[in-house]
Order: structure tokens, then sequence, then C-alpha cells
């Protein structure tokens, strides 16, 4: 299970009166294995809905819960793909992914075997043995997703997590990411300024508005996506020609640029 | 950097590269000058700097007879034995404190501003404090090659530790670390190249304290050869007092190189990758 | 990182840990644990301080030892830049100049400035001239490494644009080359006034008749702990006023280049 719930949230950096309001009355529900991503302009907040549901950050007001628990600390049941890919630059490959499941107490075995499988579908069985630094940015941010996806989490956070890579590459990345998350599903949070992005892979998007950051609209992608068959295109660039989805985009640019004009950029 | 690499020059049939012959010429050149200067032509005085052969002299006094309480091998002995010990001493100190200075900031808090007014002193300057406490010997050597070096030992640790990037401890935190396993496999090795940085200085210092250590009162070593030496006017003594010590200082701080080289294999990678 | 802490919290623990620390030495002398010969207590330190400051001992005050001190470390510091930043900025600017002086200095670097101690005293004497070359041996290195990196090291793309406006060589020295070292070279000079302020002490307690190590080493020899420890305050506390003078003019070079991070 992997219910994610924000009930009410607040979250105000600083002293309460006199702080920057970054969430204001933040409620959703991510049901188990949705994929869920918020768009928001820069600064809204939507990081720290992330940072909140992994442990990070505290909320100033209200609950953010998964399964029903308020999240206290940071766990490897709610695991993150981090902007930065944050591996271990001193830990070879093979062992970044291994760490996590060490921590979980896993047996050698079951760890290799698990480990191997993972290396495997990801296309990374040749580079165990590198070091991070060795590997090109695709490749880390593949790393990353392998460390958070061995611990086969209930729950996988993901921010930003292609924003650091070119155009090319990110491509090839998103369509891979819809083939893990259609063979393997799970409840994801995904956090995206690239809005092609968001419609490309989730289920349901939440447009947010600038700071303080609220949720103005969520929109249903599942539904047109699977009336129009979306996963029968093996490229993202066909999906994208689609009127189904032109349209959708359209409209979360048009949501999205009424927060810039009111920014006053 | 790179100007260096395909440019040889030939010198005896053996292809040599241009910046290693022209150390080489330049070492060559001042060791002619040196010789001319002295024997040659007799310009320096004896007594003011030794001629490559009183300084060979003074080299087989001291290996064979003896000099200033002892012969060569023993006075290089006791000097390398006082630091490595004051060294080690340090790091295993310097380095755990750093450590929970970086990490807690309670524990920066409650000891940085007691750092912050013993640090301005210089080490050199606790060797007549030392040498009131402990005396002559070894353990008020020791106490001040410890202090030395573990100045720079916890300053850097502690600087490495804030260093290692946020979302890199955070993967550690989502990855629900025990606590001994993050200090052994996140905190040290991300502030690995910072606290080796400051071990280098930690060496540095060290035999820079020990030698003036020495100097200032010493039954043995290094140091007390130079101040023996400088009594009897003996330039050669003098040089050769010099060279081992640089000698020494030089040959640990090669095997502290190697064993860095070593445990930084991963960020030999990332320097390689970055260009 | 571990746990955010307010500014509170963190003055008050602060406090804590001086107070226990004075506290811990004081209990230590007083308690009669050590004898008080061997660990005055810091009131005892503080008394010794001020009675230094208006009575000679070992032949001056403690400010005229000061004086005696700062006066050997001015002329050492200033001679270590003079000599050190030129040689420096040459060697990064002239490839060859580094290819012959490089070796020579790699080797000299491993000897420890104090080290120099007997040739100083044999050249230069243990008056003002020998003390003075160990401060240089100490402050030149930084100043010669520091000058060669800022020179060395300045974004091609300054010199690029400067030959792009036609700017003629002497003048690509002057208004380029020189400037965009400066950061890097005041950065020397502050490792360099440390080290030398460092080598003047330990040339004072083995060679000279003048100056605050002198008046330490006096101190030892007449078991006047006191003494050296008013002696390690005047030290430090000029030691701290020195760095935190080139520390200012750092940060001020930084600023105005938008260096600072």
């Amino acid at each position: 299970m992997g219910v994610i719930e924000f009930k009410s949230v607040d979250k105000i950096f600083g002293p309460r009166a006199t702080g920057f309001r970054a969430l204001e009355d933040i409620n959703l529900e991510i049901r188990d294995r949705e994929f869920v991503a918020i768009v928001g302009p820069s600064g809204c907040g939507k990081t720290t809905c992330l940072r909140m549901v992994a442990g990070f950050e505290d909320a100033t007001a209200g609950v953010v819960s998964v399964d029903g628990t308020p999240i206290k600390r940071p766990g490897p049941d709610r695991a993150v793909v981090f902007q930065q890919f944050a591996l271990f630059p001193w830990k070879s490959v093979y062992d970044n992914i291994d760490l996590g499941l060490r921590n979980l107490n896993v047996s050698r075995s079951e760890r290799e075997t698990r480990i191997a499988a993972i290396l495997d579908l990801m296309n990374l069985t040749q580079y165990a043995k590198h070091f991070p630094h060795q590997l090109s940015g695709g490749m880390q941010q593949r790393v990353a997703i392998a460390r958070a996806y061995v611990l086969d989490p209930d729950v996988l956070l993901m921010d930003e997590p292609f924003g650091a890579l070119d155009a090319q590459t990110r491509v090839v990345m998103q369509e891979e990411l819809v083939r893990l998350a259609r063979k393997n599903p799970r409840t994801v949070l995904f956090i995206t300024h690239a809005v092609e992005e968001a419609v490309y892979l989730a289920d349901r998007v939440a447009i947010m508005t600038r700071a303080p950051g609220r949720i103005k609209e969520v929109l249903d992608i599942a539904s047109i996506r699977n009336a129009e068959n979306w996963d029968s295109y093996e490229k993202i660039e066909d999906v994208m020609d689609l009127e189904s989805f032109v349209h959708l985009r359209t409209h979360i640019w048009r949501s999205l640029r009424e927060e810039k004009a009111a920014q006053h950029v | 950097m790179k100007k260096y690499e395909s440019v040889y020059i030939t010198l005896g049939g053996m292809k040599v590269q241009r910046k290693v012959s022209i150390g080489l010429a330049t070492i060559f050149i001042v060791c002619m000058i040196w010789f001319a200067l002295t024997t040659g032509f007799g310009i320096v005085p004896s007594g003011r700097f030794p001629s490559p052969s009183e300084t060979w002299s003074a080299l087989i006094h001291v290996s064979g007879r003896g000099y200033g309480g002892g012969d060569l091998s023993m006075h290089v002995y006791n000097s390398l034995r006082l630091v490595v010990m004051g060294f080690l001493f340090a790091i295993a100190t310097g380095v755990p404190l750093g450590l929970l200075m970086g990490w807690s900031r309670k524990a920066e808090a409650f000891i940085n501003p007691i750092f912050l007014i013993i640090r301005p002193i210089p080490p050199l300057a606790w060797i007549p404090l030392a040498i009131l406490w402990l005396g002559l010997g070894d353990s008020a050597k020791i106490m001040v090659i410890w202090f030395s070096a573990f100045v720079p030992s916890v300053i850097n640790t502690y600087a490495g530790v804030r260093n290692i990037d946020r979302p890199v401890l955070e993967a550690a935190y989502m990855l629900g670390m025990p606590k001994v396993r993050f200090v052994a496999e996140v905190l040290i090795p991300g502030a690995s190249p910072m606290i080796f940085t400051g071990l280098r200085l930690s060496l540095q210092a060290s035999w820079t304290t020990l030698v003036a250590a020495e100097l200032v009162g010493a039954f043995y070593g290094l140091g007390r050869v130079l101040n023996v030496a400088q009594q009897d006017l003996y330039p050669g003594m003098i040089l050769v007092g010099m060279i081992a010590v640089a000698i020494l200082g030089w040959g640990t701080t090669r095997v502290l190189g190697m064993v860095e080289t070593w445990a930084l294999r991963w960020n030999t990678a990332a320097l390689a990758a970055k260009g | 990182m571990g746990k955010q802490i307010s500014l509170r919290q963190s003055i008050i623990l602060g406090l804590l840990g001086l107070t226990s620390f004075v506290g811990l030495w004081h209990g230590l002398a007083v308690s009669g644990m050590i004898p008080s010969v061997f660990l005055p207590s810091p009131i005892e330190v503080y008394d010794r301080f001020t009675t230094l400051l208006e009575r000679r001992f070992a032949g001056a005050t403690l400010p005229g030892h000061l004086a005696a001190s700062f006066q050997r470390f001015a002329y050492g510091f200033l001679l270590a830049a003079l000599i050190g930043i030129p040689l420096g900025l040459l060697m990064g600017w002239y490839q060859i100049l580094d290819e012959i002086v490089s070796p020579l200095f790699d080797a000299l670097r491993f000897i420890a400035p104090i080290a120099w101690v007997p040739f100083a005293a044999l050249w230069f004497g243990t008056g003002i001239g020998g003390p003075i070359m160990i401060i240089f041996a100490g402050a030149f290195p930084p100043c010669v490494i520091n000058a060669y990196r800022g020179a060395k090291f300045v974004d091609p793309r300054l010199i690029e644009a400067a030959n792009m406006l036609g700017t003629p060589s002497h003048r690509v020295i002057r208004e380029i080359l020189l400037p965009a070292s400066v950061p890097s070279i005041v950065s020397g000079l502050r490792v360099s006034a440390g080290l030398g302020w460092q080598s003047l002490v330990g040339a004072e307690l083995i060679v000279a008749s003048a100056g605050v190590g002198y008046m330490m080493v006096q101190g030892q020899a007449n078991v006047s702990t006191t003494t050296v420890m008013a002696g390690m305050v005047a030290i430090g506390l000029v030691g701290l006023a020195l760095d935190s003078a080139l520390r200012l003019a750092e940060r001020i070079i930084q600023r105005r280049r938008g260096l600072e991070n």
C-alpha cells in the first residue's frame, strides 16, 4: 500500500508571522499505485511538497501522511530520486544500489539477485563497477532510479529527476520511466516544471499557483490516456502529436501562464 | 600542463620529457655553481657555506663515528619516530573531533569559541611550556607535535563534513542508515578529500615543530645535530642535517600522498571526468 | 547536516564552552593537584601580563619585546613579499622560468623554515639579521606559490578578449594579467603572514637576544610559567590582529571582484 495524503497543509519558512509563506492549504490525495505529477511556476513550493513526504521538512500546519501514518522522518519506504542524482561519489554503481538493501538487512544472496535484476532492467550491468563520476548524467540518473526502485518502496518520490539532463537523454529516460511504471506500478509523486513531461508520465497532474503555493487544479490524464490508448505508441513524439495530448498540454500552459502574468515577470 | 605532454628532448639516446630535462639541467648547473663558488674559486669561504667535499665528509662523520650524541641512523630514527607518533596521535584525536563539530551544530557552538582563542597561538609558541611541563625528553616533543598537527586535522575535517553535498546527505537519510554505518560510509568518505588536505598540512607542521623543538633542546634527533653543528660552527654538518630533514619531510609526504591516492580513487575519477 | 540551532542557543553554548574551558583550567590550578608553579590560574597569568606591560623582564617590558619582534617580522615579511610576488608572477607568465625555478623551489620547500636557523645565525648573526632570514624562509613560499597561481590560471577568455581588442602585450600584463592575479596574491600574503609570524616565534626561541620568544625562553629557564603563558597570549593577540587585517583586505578584494560565495 502507499496512499499519500496532504490535509490542509501550510508551510512557512522562518517565524510564523513574518516568515516566507511557501504553501497554503494544500489538500491532495494520491491513491495507491497512482502516478501524480505536480507542475507549477518556479518557487511555488512544489519541491517542498515532495520534501515533506520524504520527511526532510515538517508541515507548519496540517498533516502529511502515508497510509494514514503522519510522516516524522526520512526512510527507505519512501525512496527519493533527486534532481542532482545525489549518488555517493565514493561508492561504485553496485555499492550505491546495495546500500539501501543493506540498511534493510536483506540477506546477501537476495541482495545480489535483486541488484542483478535492476541493473539488467536499467541497462547498467556493464557499469556495475564504475564510480558515478565516470558515467554520463543520464547514466547517473539511471543509477539513482535503480537505487530507489531496488528497495521496492511503497512510495517513489521524484524531484525534477530529469531536470539536469540534456533534451535527448531526457526523452529516452521519460520513455524508460513509462515502461518501468507500467510494468511495475508504484505510488509516484513526480515534481516537474516541464508540462509535456507531466502529461506524458502522470495519471493525474496537479497545477500549483505561485507562492504561497496552493493547488489550483487537478487534471485527470489517465482516463484520456486509456481512452486514446497512448501506451500503444512506442515513441514519445507520437503521443505528443495526438490532439488529446496537445489539448491537455495547452490547457496546463494557459493555466501556468496566468500565474506568470500575476508575477509581473 | 597539456603543453608538456608531447615535448621530448633526446638525452643520451633516451627520450626525456622537456620539463624533467630542464629540471635536471637546472639542478646540475646549481651543483656546478656550488662547486665553483666553494672549491673551485673559493669565493665563498668554507666557514660560511660548505663545499661538496666538506659536506660529504660531514656525512661520513655523522654516519660513521656519530655526532651530537649518536650516529645518523639513530638521529633519523628518533626524529621520525617522534613525528610519526605525534602525527598519528593528532589524527586519532583531531579527525573524530572534526567529525563531531562538522556534524553537530551544538558541538560546534560549544567548541568553536575555545578554538578561536587557542588557534592564534602558533604551535611553536607551545615549546617553552611543553619543556617546562615535560622536560627535554620525548613526551614534550610529542605534545607540541600533537598540538601543531591537531589543529589542521580538526579544522579541515570539520570543513570537509560541511562540504558534503546536501542531497547526498539526504539520500543517506532516505536510505535509513544506522548511525555507525552513516559515519563510516558517508561522513568519513565524504569529508575525506578535505581530511587529506588537513593531514598534509598536519604533517608539514609536525616536521617544522619537531625541528624547532629539537633545536630548542634535545638529547638526540636531527634538530640536535643542527644545534650542535651551529655551536661548533660546522657548516658541512649543518647542511647534512638540513638535507636529512628535507628528505624525511619529502619521504613522509610521499607516503601520505600514496595513501591519499589510494583512498580517494573515486575522487580521482571525478577530477578526471571534469577535465 | 545535524539539527540547526538558533543564534541564542549557539551563543549560550559558546559561552558555556568558554566558561567550562577557563573553569576547568582555573579549577585544576587552584585545586593544588598540579603545583601552581607549573599550572598557574588564569588570574595569575592575567596579573603577570599586566605587570609585564610595565616591568622589565629579560631586558625589556612586554611592549618592548613585542616591538622588537614586530620590527623583525615586518622586515622579513616585506622582503618575502617584494621578492616572492614578482618571482611568482614571472614564473606564471614565462614558462621557461617556471621550468628552471620550480625544481629548485620544490626541493627547498621541504626544508622546514626553522631548519635554516643554524645558517641564519652563521650568516647574519642572532641580532636582527638571523631572525629576519628565518621569517623570510617561512613567508616566502606562499608569496611565490600564490602569485604563480594567480598569474598562471587567469581565465584565458580574458586574454582572448584583450587580444581581440588589439591590446599591446605590455598593456595586457599591466591591465589584465596583474589585476587578475591580485585576489590570489592577497590570499597568499595572509598565509605568508601567518607562517612568518610562527617562524619568528621559532627563531626567537632559538637565536635572539630580545623579542617575545626570547622573553618566553627566559621565562622557561627561570621556571616562570606565568611569563611563558603571558608571552603566548601576547603572540596570539598580535597574530590574530595580523590575520584579521589581512582577512579584511582579502574579503574587500573578493567582494569587489564578485568572487564571494
